[in-house]
């Protein structure tokens, strides 16, 4: 029997009102989901029992990423980590398709191109102030549980791919840093090794230096773990912002309304959590402390080595009623376009700021939309390719490899983008490998050496062109007038 | 290929199946964890251990 996993959730006065004249609901993640669940191609459901710990879930998803369907899916009956039915459904696979994501920021889907993380740099600078509310109308207080009620056994934990450690949780960590008073937002991966102990792998700049300096102090980091919001509020956590930066005003901004904050249950108005999330973990990091975390696999779709990582008690769990458990389908999909687009976004606009020649950025997949870029430029000398290159490393330090083509290469079409290496490029003079760079923080095992390919076609030396059809014929072709109807052309080749 | 993350593989002396570790972990006296079958050991414990490196 199929569970209605939101029954019951809009009951609060700010969510239950919609309809023309009256205030509509705060954005969260079930308000998101209201705009798909209707459509089998963007959102399916699973209601037979499924246990997250034995593949169930990444099987299925596996499943249907080598049909190449990348719908959001909902378990509505998960097991939790002791195997047990859980109360919470797991929501994954969000952020599936480049379309999805732009009708989650207000986009249409034909915009899902370079429009779409030009938008998501735009949104940066439209930062909206938080709200705060009062506890008694916060969705996500609607259920407290303090001291050993606050279990992170109970969630529906999935353990993604045969060499991770165990089930991780894959959503964000709020902190902020001991003296300064913003917050930060960074997916962190969680790995429960006890009902009141998880253990974190932290890859943010930012992040790291918050715990560090709070470490520094000998002190608890306080911090929120966040299961659950909607999905522009997590879009808002991955762009390139300075440090200082407060983090719910930049979400505002992609969710374009107020992130609406209430005090923390532990520590009150001191730490604002986020009032419209599905669950939060409030907690507290050690200072000091270490356990071993990993293998997990990772963006790369590779496995991130066994390694210590700081440790995460929690001291509360709040969830809204009819909480949804989300996850991220690691190394695919949906993990790939979550960081790929602000981040091309973010290289385009500093190109058109900084040389005005940009017209499209792409982070393809088969460089898992992290660590390689193919941009196109309007290029009107010699050299333009390279400095766009080194400009976009600078701005984007996980990248291992520009490639820069001109304007008539399709980024988003990888068999242009490799034909332009493989017959405008003269590897000696237009191959140019970077030195002693940050190393990133991928499992690759890789050196700190980068590369950049211009593969735009040469201006100084006579060199051939691409072959064209005439632009004027095939405007003029109209398929059903010159085309024999299938039956009629396969019947007169038989004839013949 | 220098200034990456160095990483060894360990094999498990229970199951006797190998995952990726880093290597701040090769040597110290902190207890592995075998991704596969939970039993926890000393690096130097590992059935077989491949640090190969490429300096």
């Amino acid at each position: 029997m199929q569970r209605d996993a939101r029954k019951g959730t809009e009951s609060t006065p700010q969510s239950s009102r919609r309809g023309p004249g009256r205030a509509r609901a705060p954005k969260s993640l079930g308000s998101y989901l209201d705009l798909i669940r209707d459509n089998p191609a963007e959102f399916r459901t699973v209601s037979r029992t499924v246990n997250p710990m034995n593949f169930d879930v990444t099987g299925l998803l596996g499943v249907l990423n080598q049909r190449r369907e990348y719908p959001t899916v909902q378990f509505n009956n998960p097991l939790d980590m002791r195997g047990k039915p859980s109360k919470f459904p797991i929501v994954t696979n969000l952020w599936g398709t480049r379309e999805r994501c732009a009708e989650m920021v207000g986009l249409p889907r034909s915009e899902a191109g370079v429009r779409l993380g030009t938008l998501l740099c735009e949104r940066i600078d439209r930062k909206q102030k938080p709200l705060v509310i009062p506890g008694r109308a916060a969705p996500v207080q609607q259920n407290v549980l303090t001291g050993k009620k606050a279990d992170l056994w109970m969630f529906p934990v999935v353990r993604h791919f045969e060499m991770d450690l165990g089930g991780v949780m894959l959503m964000g960590l709020i902190a902020k840093p001991p003296r300064e008073d913003f917050y930060n937002i960074t997916f962190v991966k969680a790995f429960p090794e006890a009902p009141q102990r998880a253990g974190l792998t932290v890859h943010t700049l930012h992040m790291s230096r918050i715990l560090r300096e709070w470490e520094a102090l000998k002190q608890p980091c306080r911090v929120a773990y966040v299961l659950g919001h909607h999905p522009a509020f997590w879009l808002g956590t991955l762009n390139n912002t300075p440090w200082g930066d407060n983090e719910y005003a930049t979400c505002g901004g992609f969710l374009q309304e107020p992130v609406r904050l209430t005090p923390s249950v532990t520590w009150g108005k001191d730490f604002l959590v986020p009032a419209d999330a599905e669950i939060v973990i409030e907690g507290e990091v050690v200072p000091g402390e270490r356990t071993v975390v990993n293998p997990f696999g990772d963006i790369s779709t590779q496995y991130q080595a066994q390694q210590l990582g700081p440790v995460m008690v929690p001291k509360a769990v709040t969830y809204r009623n009819g909480a949804l458990f989300q996850d991220v389908f690691s190394g695919h999909r949906e993990h790939m376009l979550l960081g790929s687009i602000p981040r091309e976004g973010t290289i385009f606009n500093q190109l058109k700021h900084k040389m005005g020649i940009v017209t499209a950025v792409h982070m393809p997949y088969s460089g898992c939309a992290r660590f390689t870029a193919y941009i196109s430029i309007k290029k009107t000398e010699e050299g333009q390719a390279k400095t766009a290159g080194l400009q976009a490393l600078a701005h984007v330090p996980n990248l291992n490899a520009v490639v820069v083509v001109d304007d008539t290469i399709d980024v988003f079409n990888e068999e242009e983008v490799l034909w332009a290496v493989n017959f405008q490029v003269e590897p000696r003079r237009d191959i140019s490998v970077i030195e002693n760079m940050r190393p990133t923080s991928d499992p690759r095992a890789l050196g700190a050496a980068r590369v950049i390919i211009d593969a735009t076609r040469p201006t100084h030396i006579a060199f051939p062109t691409k072959l064209k059809v005439p632009q004027s014929a095939m405007d003029r072709m109209k398929l059903d007038e010159w085309l024999d109807p299938a039956n009629a052309g396969a019947a007169k080749g038989r004839a013949r | 290929m220098s200034g990456g993350m160095r990483l060894w593989w360990s094999t498990c002396p229970k199951c006797l199946k190998a995952f990726v570790v880093a290597w701040e972990l090769r040597h110290t006296k902190r207890k592995l964890i075998c991704p596969f079958c939970d039993h926890r050991y000393l690096p130097e414990q590992s059935a077989k251990i491949d640090e190969r490196h490429a300096d």
